[in-house]
C-alpha cells in the first residue's frame, strides 16, 4: 500500500518535471523576441521627429552576423562601444549564429523571429529576403542622413540597388580607392640569410623554395594556408590583369572578351595548378594543405616556421608574427614582396587580389525592427567620421584628440608610444566594424603614417601602402554573379562547385605528374558540362553585363 | 480441433484481460506517460515535416503555402550523378562498421570476463569507455594531428623506426579513409558498447561453469559452449538494431575527418549529402526526399533482420 502511494508520488513528480521542462523551454524561446518588441515600441511611440537625433532617446536593437565564424562581442565591454553606449545611448544585443549560420537564419525566418539587423554577404540571400518583403528600403532616409550618400557615392549605391530600384543594403568597407591585403609574405630572416635573392618570377620563386628546403629542413618553404588558398593566389602570376578571383571557387568563371568562360579551360588556372602540383610533389608546400586548421597555419606563421606565405589577407598573421619574431630577434620578422609573375609578363599588371567598390558585405534592416529609421541613423553615424574614429581608435582623448579640416583624427603621442594598448583596443573592436568607411579610415591612417619615421610606422599600413594597395584589381563589375541556391542555375552551381573542389584537390595533391593535372582538369570540364556548366556561365555573363552597364551610368 | 478452440478461447479471454490489467496497474503505467509524451512531441509531431519532400518548400511561404510537386525531388535524387557513389559509400562504410565494429565489443567483453584481477579489469573497463564521452570534434582533432604529415606523431614514429622514408599523407589518400574512419569509431565506442555484453555475461548461471569444469572443459571451451550461447539473445537483439542502422554510416565523424575534397569520392554518404544540400544550399525538399529514401530502406532492413531473427526465437517483435 505504502509503496504504491510512493510510486504514485514519483509518477506525479516526474510528470510535473516533464511539464515544467516542456513549458519552460517554450517560454524561453519566446522571451527574447517578446521583450525586444516591447522595448522598441517604447522608443518609437510618441511624437515622430523629422529626423532621428542619435542620443536623444535610447536606441536598442538586435544584431545578427550571418557567418559561422562570427561571434559578436558584448556591446559596451570595450572602450569604444562603452563610449557609444554612454554618449549616444545605443545598445546592441548580439544574436549568435552558434557556428551554424545557415541553419540559424533558416530557423529565424521560419519562426518569424528575424533580428533587427542582419550583417551578411551581398547577393542571393539578400535578394531572397528582399523579394519576400522582409527588408526595409533606405531610400527615404538616404537624403536625411548625410554620411552614406557622401562617402559611398552614387555609383556604389546604384550597384547596391535591388531589382526594384530601391536600396536595401548598407555596405561595409565600401571604397573608391584600391584596398585589400592579398599577396606574398616572406620570412625576413631566412630571406636575408639566403642572400636576399631576386623573387620576381615564378622561376625565381621555385629556386628560392628549393634553397629554403635544402637549408631549413624544418621550415615549410611555401605555406599555402587553409584549403590551399595560396595556390589560388598563385594563379594571378600567369596572366596580366587577372586577379585570382576569376578561378576562385566563389566565381569559377573567367572573362574572355565579353563572355565568362570555363575555369577548367583557363590557361592561368591550369598552369598554376601544374606548378602547385610540382611544388607539392617536391615537398615545397605545406603537405597538410587541405586538412590543416586555420589555427595551425597561424601558429606556423607566428613562430616563423614558414619561408613564404600567400593568402588573400596574409597581413593579419603577418603583423602578429612580425612583432612576435622581432621581440626575440630584431633582425627577424616578415616582409612582403611584389607579386610574383611568370617571366615575360609586366609585373605592374599582376594583381593577386581584388577589391570591389561595394566593399565586403552589407547590413540589412528587417521589417521586424520597430524603428528602422533610428537604426539607419545610427548606422549612418557609425560609418561617418565620428563613428569611424571612435570604433577604430577609441573615444577622443585617448589615442587621438581633435580633428583636422578633413575630420581626420589628430593622433596623440600615446598612439605611437603605447602600441600594445592601442593594438589591444583595436583588436577588441574589430568585430564591431560593420560598415567600415575605407576611404576615411585609410586616409586618416596614411596621413598620420606619412609623418612618422619608417621604423615607427605600423607594419600593416606600411606594406599596404608600399605593395598591397597597388596590386589589387577593381572587380566591382563581377559582384553578385551567384544564382540563388534553389534555382536551376544554383543547382548547377552547386554541382560544378563540387567538381571544382575535388578536381583542384586532386590536381594539387593527387596527381603524379603535370600531365595528369591537365587530364584531371579536362575530365572536370567534361563532368561540369554534363551538369550544365554552360547554362551557369551564361547566367553569370548576363549578370556581369548588367553590372557593366550599371557602372557606366 | 481442440487446439484451435483453446487458442480462440485464450484470445477472447486475453483481450478484456489486457485492458483490465492495464487499468489495474494504472499507477505504474502513468510512469511511462512522460516518456510517451516526450516521444510523441519530439519524434512524431515534427514528422509532418517529411511531407515537404513532396513540395517545393520555401522558407518564406511555409508548409501550407508551398506548392505540391509529387515525386519530383525523388526522381532528381535517383538521377543525380552522385547517387550511386553515395549509395556505395554509405553501404560500404556501414558494412565495414558492422563487420568490424559490432563484434569488437563482444570480443572485449569476453576478454575482460577472463581477467581474474578485479582492479585490473575495472581499470581497463574505465579507460576503454572514456573515449565514448569525448565529442567527435575532439576525437577528430586527435586523429588529424596524429596522422598529419608535418609533425604527425604516427609519421614521426614510423620514420624513427625506419619503416618509411617520407611521411605518408594519410589524410589525403582515399584508400586510407575507410580504415581510419572504422578504426577511430571502434576506438571511441568499443568500451562503452561492451558494458551491455559484460552485464549479460554477469547474468550467466555460475553453476554452468562449475559443471563444465567438473567435466574437464578448458577456459576456451567454456567461453564457446557456455558464455557465448548464454549471451546470444542479447547479441541477436543488438545485431537487429545494428542492421536497422545500416544506412546510418555516420555523420559527425565523416564530416570532421573527411572534409578534404579529395576524399569526397569515398567519404560522401547519405547523411553528409543531405546536410550539404539541405542546410548549405537550402534545398530543403530535395534533402528531405533523400532523407525519406534512407528511412524507408532502413525500416525495410530492420524488418528483414527481425524476420530472420524470429526463426531463432530472439526477435524484437
Amino acid at each position: 500500500m505504502i509503496s504504491e502511494k510512493k510510486s504514485l508520488n514519483y509518477v506525479l513528480i516526474c510528470t510535473l518535471i516533464a511539464i515544467m521542462v516542456i513549458t519552460g523551454c517554450s517560454k524561453n524561446n519566446e522571451s527574447p523576441a517578446g521583450s525586444g518588441t516591447s522595448e522598441s515600441t517604447g522608443e518609437s511611440s510618441g511624437e515622430q521627429p523629422a529626423t532621428y537625433v542619435l542620443g536623444d532617446q535610447p536606441l536598442e536593437f538586435s544584431f545578427y552576423g550571418h557567418y559561422d565564424w562570427y561571434t559578436m562581442p558584448n556591446w559596451g565591454e570595450d572602450l569604444a562601444t562603452k563610449w557609444i553606449k554612454e554618449n549616444k545611448k545605443v545598445n546592441v544585443l548580439p544574436v549568435s549564429s552558434g557556428g551554424n549560420a545557415k541553419q540559424k537564419l533558416s530557423t529565424m525566418i521560419v519562426s518569424d523571429e528575424l533580428p533587427d539587423v542582419i550583417w551578411m554577404e551581398r547577393g542571393a540571400d539578400v535578394e531572397k529576403l528582399r523579394s519576400e518583403g522582409m527588408l526595409v528600403p533606405f531610400d527615404d532616409y538616404l537624403n536625411k542622413y548625410p554620411n552614406l550618400k557622401k562617402w559611398a557615392g552614387e555609383s556604389t549605391l546604384n550597384m547596391l540597388r535591388s531589382p526594384d530600384g530601391k536600396l536595401y543594403q548598407f555596405p561595409n568597407w565600401y571604397t573608391s580607392q584600391p584596398n585589400g591585403n592579398a599577396g606574398y609574405l616572406v620570412n625576413k630572416k631566412i630571406y636575408e640569410e639566403l642572400g636576399s635573392p631576386s623573387l620576381e618570377t615564378t622561376d625565381d620563386f621555385y629556386a628560392y623554395l628549393q634553397q629554403v628546403k635544402a637549408k631549413y629542413p624544418d621550415v615549410v618553404p611555401f605555406e599555402v594556408g587553409q584549403g590551399a588558398e595560396g595556390v589560388d593566389i598563385l594563379s594571378s602570376a600567369y596572366a596580366e590583369n587577372r586577379p585570382y578571383l576569376f578561378s576562385a571557387q566563389s566565381m569559377m568563371a573567367v572573362p574572355v572578351g565579353n563572355e565568362l568562360t570555363s575555369v577548367f579551360k583557363d590557361p592561368s588556372f591550369r598552369e598554376s595548378l601544374q606548378f602547385a602540383n610540382k611544388l607539392y610533389r617536391e615537398k615545397l608546400i605545406s603537405q597538410d594543405a587541405f586538412t590543416q586548421k586555420l589555427e595551425q597555419v597561424e601558429q606556423k606563421i607566428v613562430t616563423g616556421q614558414i619561408a613564404v606565405y600567400a593568402a588573400s589577407s596574409p597581413t593579419e598573421f603577418g603583423a602578429k608574427g612580425n612583432s612576435a619574431l622581432k621581440a626575440q630577434d630584431p633582425n627577424a620578422g616578415y616582409i612582403m614582396v611584389w607579386p610574383i609573375h611568370k617571366a615575360g609578363l609586366d609585373k605592374t599588371k599582376i594583381f593577386p587580389g581584388d577589391f570591389k567598390q561595394l566593399g565586403w558585405n552589407v547590413n540589412v534592416i528587417t521589417k521586424n525592427a520597430k524603428d528602422p529609421e533610428a537604426i539607419f541613423a545610427f548606422l549612418d553615424w557609425f560609418t561617418g567620421p565620428e563613428g569611424q574614429r571612435t570604433i577604430m581608435w577609441g573615444p577622443e582623448g585617448l589615442y587621438w584628440e581633435g580633428t583636422d579640416a578633413e575630420e581626420a583624427p589628430l593622433f596623440t603621442d600615446k598612439f605611437t608610444s603605447d602600441i600594445e594598448g592601442r593594438d589591444a583596443l583595436m583588436n577588441s573592436t574589430v568585430n564591431f566594424q560593420w560598415n567600415g568607411n575605407t576611404v576615411y579610415v585609410d586616409k586618416s591612417k596614411s596621413k598620420f603614417e606619412s609623418t612618422l619615421p619608417p621604423e615607427k610606422r605600423s607594419w600593416e599600413t606600411f606594406w599596404q601602402s608600399e605593395i598591397t594597395w597597388k596590386t589589387q584589381f577593381n572587380a566591382t563589375e563581377y559582384v553578385n554573379l551567384e544564382p540563388a541556391g534553389d534555382s536551376d542555375e544554383g543547382i548547377i552551381s552547386q554541382g560544378v562547385t563540387e567538381i571544382y573542389e575535388k578536381a583542384r584537390a586532386q590536381a594539387v595533391i593527387g596527381a603524379k605528374s603535370e600531365d595528369e593535372v591537365l587530364s584531371i582538369l579536362d575530365q572536370a570540364e567534361k563532368d561540369a558540362q554534363k551538369l550544365g556548366y554552360d547554362q551557369l556561365l551564361k547566367f553569370k555573363t548576363e549578370k556581369w553585363q548588367e553590372n557593366v552597364s550599371k557602372l557606366k551610368q | 480441433m481442440s487446439q484451435t478452440s483453446i487458442r480462440t478461447a485464450r484470445e477472447t479471454y486475453s483481450k478484456p484481460n489486457g485492458i483490465v490489467r492495464l487499468l489495474r496497474q494504472w499507477d505504474i503505467q502513468l510512469m511511462v506517460l512522460p516518456a510517451l509524451l516526450f516521444i510523441f512531441l519530439f519524434s512524431y509531431v515534427p514528422m509532418y515535416g517529411v511531407l515537404t519532400a513532396f513540395q517545393d518548400y520555401s522558407l518564406f511561404k511555409g508548409f501550407l503555402g508551398s506548392p505540391w510537386v509529387g515525386f519530383k525531388h525523388f526522381e532528381m535524387f535517383f538521377n543525380a550523378p552522385v547517387f550511386w557513389d553515395i549509395m556505395r559509400n554509405t553501404l560500404v562504410i556501414s558494412l565495414l562498421k558492422l563487420i568490424v565494429g559490432f563484434p569488437a565489443p563482444i570480443l572485449l567483453a569476453l576478454m575482460l570476463n577472463e581477467i581474474g584481477n578485479r582492479t585490473f579489469k575495472r581499470t581497463i573497463q574505465t579507460i576503454s569507455y572514456l573515449p565514448h564521452f569525448l565529442s567527435w570534434v575532439i576525437v577528430s582533432g586527435f586523429v588529424l594531428s596524429l596522422l598529419s604529415t608535418d609533425n604527425g606523431s604516427l609519421n614521426i614514429l614510423l620514420q624513427k623506426l625506419n619503416l618509411i622514408e617520407e611521411p605518408i599523407n594519410f589524410l589525403s589518400m582515399p584508400e586510407y579513409f575507410w580504415g581510419i574512419l572504422v578504426t577511430t569509431g571502434v576506438w571511441k565506442e568499443i568500451g562503452f558498447a561492451s558494458i551491455v555484453y559484460l552485464a549479460a555475461i554477469a547474468g550467466v548461471d555460475p553453476h554452468l561453469y562449475e559443471a563444465a569444469s567438473m567435466d574437464g572443459a578448458s577456459r576456451f571451451r567454456q567461453m564457446f559452449t557456455i558464455t557465448l550461447p548464454s549471451i546470444l539473445p542479447v547479441v541477436i537483439v543488438f545485431s537487429i538494431l545494428a542492421i536497422g542502422n545500416l544506412l546510418n554510416a555516420g555523420f559527425e565523424d565523416i564530416l570532421l575527418l573527411g572534409s578534404n575534397p579529395i576524399l569526397r569520392d569515398v567519404s560522401d554518404v547519405l547523411d553528409t549529402y543531405v546536410y550539404r544540400i539541405g542546410i548549405e544550399n537550402s534545398r530543403y525538399s530535395y534533402a528531405t526526399a533523400a532523407g525519406i529514401f534512407k528511412a524507408v530502406i532502413s525500416v525495410g532492413l530492420l524488418a528483414g533482420a527481425n524476420y530472420v531473427a524470429r526463426r531463432s526465437g530472439n526477435s524484437l517483435w
